[in-house]
């Protein structure tokens, strides 16, 4: 009895002497470096064979009938320096799946941060692009609800960052915040397109947003602008057209018409996100203009809604992406003999057709502190037009596939 | 030694908080920050605006994860669980946006911070309050 005692009090001292010391740590600075990373494991199917299911377009192969680890599967890591109260610097690498087939490490982030104000930040150097709301954080899996960032909506966004800079405004507006954003860059990454590279290097992005945030309730209005700098990599189509221009005029017409150096993309949408307690809900609707003939113009949206019971949150979602076909004319009669220009053109203008709806249901289970394991199925409904959205689309392709995806989501 | 102290420690607290806890916001009683409402507490925890209406910035500092107090604090002032505090922080620490709270191992570590440091704001159990410290906000008992 009299051991328990004394060693009660010993703990007791113990207990004391500890809380004194952490008492003392509270007082060194606050860490000013910093070094986090996160990352996804995952395996995708889609049952189709026909197309193969990718992330986004970014990545030059995807799931065609067999499990694959290549479309969800991550590694980033990221280091903040927070030099003065005012100033940070933050640098982001991820290595994913992506142009070329590889893994190969990509610089995301790289920027520093001023605060002017509780109002005003000022980011400069290397920016992961903002088209959408929530786009900023899509690689990384544990921040959000589904497996993936919806790919009707995002997935035809291949551009991952701008070298350039913005500036974001913070104000109260009654028991809201309102929330300005200007931002403005190059991009500097290439594309997979076939078997070819489309170069994204030195493409102009400018762009603005403007957001209102009250209660539960997150409402932004974003608008963006490409203006690209090079060509599809069509360059033996074009020069056919232009080689038989003498006789048909029409076809020199066409040819300029595929140009996508100096023509404009427009990237116009509107998020919203609710968040009441374990509640939470996303609609989100954007319509893409594109100057050039080469890319359809197309509208997509979606509805996501998600209720937390204890760890785990079900999930369901319901999407869609519509484009519209250009009629366009390469003036050549079919007659001709040269309908290998006529069906070139054709090509290009049928890639970049979508058409498409997808419900996808799955749950996400926080299984420990910074993990989480989701489960998801998307039946993806669309017409056998329906290729831009998919890669090495075959001839018997119908529109129409079930992606089944389980991810490990983790940061550090 | 320490960890099965702690254990006990967040065990003991875990059965007895949620009963009766009754957690305030508050700062050192020099500051005169005033009475905050509901949205600019939000604003200030979740790195959305921390600017007050007299110009200073306030610092929010959390307690320890697995805490009782923080638990609460955030269930009742929006709804969330921690897991899914966390994965907010972690969308805008991966876009370099804004730091979280600065975290503290303790109540006591807070009350030392926020006495020493004059822009600081934390959150305690109504019943560790003292004459040094002001209430800014109060989540109300449960």
């Amino acid at each position: 009895m009299k051991m328990t005692n004394s060693s009660g009090i010993r703990n007791l001292a113990l207990a004391l002497l500890l809380a004194h010391q952490s008492a003392l740590h509270a007082e060194e600075p606050e860490r000013s470096f910093s070094l986090n990373g996160f990352g996804t494991l995952g395996a995708t199917r889609s049952t189709s064979r026909e197309a193969g299911f990718v992330r986004d377009l970014s990545q030059p192969h995807g799931s065609q009938g067999s499990w694959n680890g290549n479309i969800d599967s991550l590694l980033g890591l990221q280091a903040n320096w927070n030099a003065t109260q005012r100033l940070a610097f933050v640098g982001q690498a991820i290595s994913r799946y992506h142009n070329g087939g590889s893994y190969s490490p990509e610089l995301m982030w790289a920027f520093a941060r001023y605060d002017l104000n509780g109002n005003l930040s000022l980011r400069l150097g290397r920016l992961a692009t903002d088209f959408y709301l929530l786009s900023e954080s899509r690689q990384v899996g544990y921040t959000y609800l589904t497996v993936r960032p919806v790919t009707d909506f995002f997935g035809l966004l291949p551009f991952s960052h701008i070298d350039g800079g913005d500036a974001q405004f913070t104000t109260p507006l009654g028991d809201a915040l309102l929330r300005g954003r200007l931002h403005l860059g190059w991009l500097n990454e290439s594309l997979p397109l076939a078997d070819r590279e489309w170069s994204l290097k030195g493409s102009r992005m400018a762009g603005a947003s403007i957001g209102l945030q009250r209660g539960p309730w997150t409402v932004r209005l974003s608008s963006s602008e490409v203006h690209f700098k090079h060509d599809l990599p069509i360059n033996d189509l074009i020069a056919g057209l232009n080689s038989v221009a003498a006789y048909y005029p029409g076809a020199a017409n066409a040819a300029s018409h595929l140009d996508v150096a100096h023509s404009r993309s427009r990237f116009d949408s509107i998020g919203s996100i609710y968040e009441n307690g374990p509640f939470q809900a996303q609609f989100m609707w954007s319509t893409v203009h594109h100057s050039t003939a080469a890319f359809q113009n197309w509208k997509a949206g979606y509805f996501l809604a998600g209720y937390r019971i204890d760890q785990f949150t079900p999930f369901a979602s319901y999407s869609w992406i519509r484009s519209k076909p250009r009629n366009m004319s390469s003036g050549i009669p079919p007659a001709a003999g040269l309908d290998v220009l006529n069906a070139g053109v054709s090509a290009v203008l049928a890639d970049s057709h979508s058409q498409q709806q997808t419900t996808s249901l799955g749950v996400r289970w926080d299984m420990q502190t910074n993990v989480d394991l989701k489960f998801q199925v998307d039946l993806i409904r669309g017409k056998a037009a329906s290729i831009f959205p998919f890669r090495d689309e075959r001839s018997n392709w119908d529109g129409q596939t079930k992606v089944f995806s389980l991810v490990l989501d983790y940061i550090f | 030694m320490r960890l099965r102290l702690l254990s006990c420690l967040a065990i003991c607290l875990l059965v007895i908080f949620p009963a009766q806890a009754d957690i305030v916001v508050v700062a050192r009683s020099e500051n005169g920050f005033g009475a905050l409402n509901k949205s600019e507490v939000i604003n200030i925890f979740l790195g959305r605006y921390r600017q007050l209406a007299g110009g200073q910035i306030a610092e929010p500092v959390d307690l320890p994860m697995q805490s009782a107090e923080r638990n609460i604090f955030y269930e009742r002032l929006i709804g969330k669980t921690s897991a899914e505090i966390n994965a907010y922080w972690a969308r805008l620490l991966f876009t370099g946006r804004v730091s979280p709270p600065r975290q503290v191992d303790n109540s006591e570590q807070l009350i030392e911070i926020l006495l020493n440091s004059p822009r600081t704001i934390g959150y305690l159990d109504r019943s560790k309050v003292d004459r040094r410290l002001q209430i800014v906000f109060e989540l109300g008992s449960k």
